[in-house]
């Protein structure tokens, strides 16, 4: 096939381009210092807002997790009911939802354009998109903070939210539908334009599945959240609890499988950038992101295995066979990932034994060791206990405990989050233009974060082993007529959760102060290549 | 120099061109997880065997 993204001349086009090229106008285009890739201007500006935004949400949900975990340890038990529920709210609303949106969408803008030497299809389109999900964030964040919102992040009817919550979440879910169109506008103009020849790259294609995603969830998100906002208003009598749960986990696992597209897209990125890697096999990867596209909302069934509102043989056929064929597309990605930087590493001479190129990998660099540690935590952690407990009869024994946070914490944020703290080390230098202070923190960062994530997830999927529930108060039922019976196995588990839950917070926030630091104060990088990690 | 980096806009542009590989490494990694879930997927089958008499 033929060449996807145009390669400059040389690097001395690094200033701003006065010249019209591909279909940027005169002067609304740059080209990359470092990696010689053309920046659209337009995108750049809207990669940072998205990306600072993020990292707002990422702050907020942060604090907000910290304080969760310290009083789900019951040796400290920090909080009291009512802030422990809110701030659970709250949290599932920042860290699984904003920080990631709007993470994602610069990566949509970023992939569309500067991988397809495109400019953005319409400034206007991404105004409305992010001035949209702030105001919705805002006054999610507001009503929950202001105790009008006590309904956790799944807000079950009959749980009765103020009409602002709902609202917030629709106007997050509208913006991010419009910065969506924005992705496929620009993905039109790009082919119409011819400022690419041949396929797509392997990352923009990863990108497009995702967006493709991102459509089918958030139209689930306005058919559940539009009806329960008139309820909410007292305009609609009645919202049926079974048909709620059933469309709005369509929203609710749909939205995780975004991540995991974008995740993946991620890898694949940050392989390329960080040890020259290449897809080994375009037809099979790109058959991997149809597979979720195909089968990844099905999979959402997973979250019903005990309802009672939906039937035995529906559960299984979703859970048991449609939910695999999403598996075997992850299980595809995990091994052709590694198995690209393998080969990278082999080309340079990396040969000694069995892993002599893993050892050589830069591991110093933490745009490498975020998404190669999101990898194993992702597989190892993520991957082998959710097909596990998404198996229905095992579900049985583990539904509503603490080995499902114990799972998707390993997922979302052992795997996506720590990927896009990946990123991050890239966005700031190729993006923002800002070199990194502290290099030797930032060095450490990933395994710090990773290292937490860990001990918090194994902790608490130990204790839900033992039986302790997700999302409870006071597992010991201060002051009840009887013993809970929990015994003193569990509350190690709890104690270990507790102590990844500390780490992670400070891996978490070393990453907010690097990068905050570097985009407000790091040493600006003119018509000169990033300093390698 | 940031060397990789520096590759990427080429190596974005030729990746669809199809290369020999030997990936023996990343096999055995795979090995190891799929090893890791059969032990994992087992115990839970066992737990729920112990719990959940069928008579």
């Amino acid at each position: 096939m033929a060449n996807a993204v145009a390669i400059p001349a040389s690097h001395e086009e690094s200033e701003v381009i006065t010249k019209p090229v591909g279909n940027h106008a005169a002067g609304n285009s740059r080209t990359c210092d470092t990696t010689g890739l053309p920046v659209c201007l337009t995108a750049q500006l809207f990669i940072r807002l998205n990306a600072v935004l993020g990292v707002v949400a990422l702050l907020a949900g942060g604090i907000a997790a910290l304080l969760i975990a310290l009083t789900r340890w019951p040796a400290v038990h920090l909080l009291d009911p009512v802030w422990y529920y809110r701030l659970t709210t709250f949290h599932g609303l920042n860290m699984l939802i904003f920080w990631i949106l709007f993470m994602e969408v610069g990566i949509l803008y970023f992939a569309s354009t500067t991988l397809l030497n495109s400019r953005l299809f319409s400034k206007g389109m991404a105004w409305a998109s992010f001035v949209m999900m702030v105001a919705g964030a805002v006054l999610v964040d507001v009503t929950i903070l202001g105790g009008k919102a006590d309904v956790m992040m799944t807000s079950y009817v009959p749980l009765k939210a103020h009409s602002n919550f709902y609202l917030g979440i629709i106007l997050v879910a509208v913006g991010t539908l419009i910065g969506v169109a924005n992705f496929f506008g620009t993905l039109y103009i790009a082919k119409r334009d011819k400022t690419y020849a041949g396929s797509v790259p392997l990352v923009v294609f990863g990108a497009t599945a995702a967006a493709i995603i991102a459509v089918v969830t958030l139209l689930h998100g306005a058919l559940v959240m539009i009806p329960t906002w008139l309820w909410s208003m007292d305009i609609l009598k009645e919202v049926d609890a079974g048909w709620y749960r059933l469309v709005w986990w369509g929203l609710g696992h749909q939205s995780q499988q975004v991540n995991v597209c974008a995740m993946v897209s991620v890898w694949y990125f940050l392989a390329t950038l960080t040890t020259g890697a290449k897809p080994l096999n375009q037809a099979v990867c790109r058959g991997a992101f149809v597979l979720y596209i195909l089968f990844i909302n099905l999979a959402s069934a997973h979250h019903l295995l005990v309802d009672p509102g939906v039937g035995a043989s529906w559960k299984i056929w979703n859970t048991s066979y449609a939910m695999y064929l999403a598996v075997l597309a992850s299980m595809i990605h995990g091994f052709t990932v590694p198995a690209s930087v393998e080969t990278a590493m082999r080309k340079k001479g990396h040969n000694r034994g069995l892993f002599g190129w893993l050892a050589a990998a830069p591991w110093k660099n933490p745009g490498f060791s975020a998404f190669f540690l999101s990898l194993l935590i992702f597989g190892f952690i993520g991957g082998i206990t959710g097909v596990t407990l998404g198996t229905q009869q095992i579900n049985i024994l583990a539904h509503n405990t603490l080995r499902i946070p114990g799972h998707f914490h390993s997922t979302v944020v052992g795997g996506t989050s720590l990927a896009f703290m990946g990123l991050a080390y890239y966005v700031v230098p190729l993006i923002f233009k800002r070199e990194y202070y502290a290099r030797g923190l930032a060095r450490v960062q990933p395994y710090l974060f990773a290292v937490g994530i860990v001990l918090m997830s194994l902790g608490m999927s130990f204790a839900g082993s033992y039986g302790v529930p997700r999302r409870h108060w006071d597992i010991e039922f201060t002051g009840a007529q009887f013993a809970p019976g929990f015994g003193s196995g569990a509350h190690v588990m709890l104690g270990l959760m507790g102590v990844g839950a500390v780490i992670a917070f400070v891996g978490l926030l070393t990453f907010i102060l690097l990068t905050v630091a570097a985009v407000f104060f790091g040493k600006k990088i003119e018509n000169r290549a990033m300093t390698p990690w | 120099m940031p060397e990789n980096e520096e590759k990427a806009a080429e190596v974005f542009a030729h990746e669809h061109e199809e290369e020999e590989h030997k990936t023996p490494g990343t096999v055995v990694l795979t090995l190891a997880l799929l090893i890791s879930f059969a032990v994992y997927y087992f115990a839970n089958w066992k737990a729920l065997a112990d719990v959940w008499h069928v008579r």
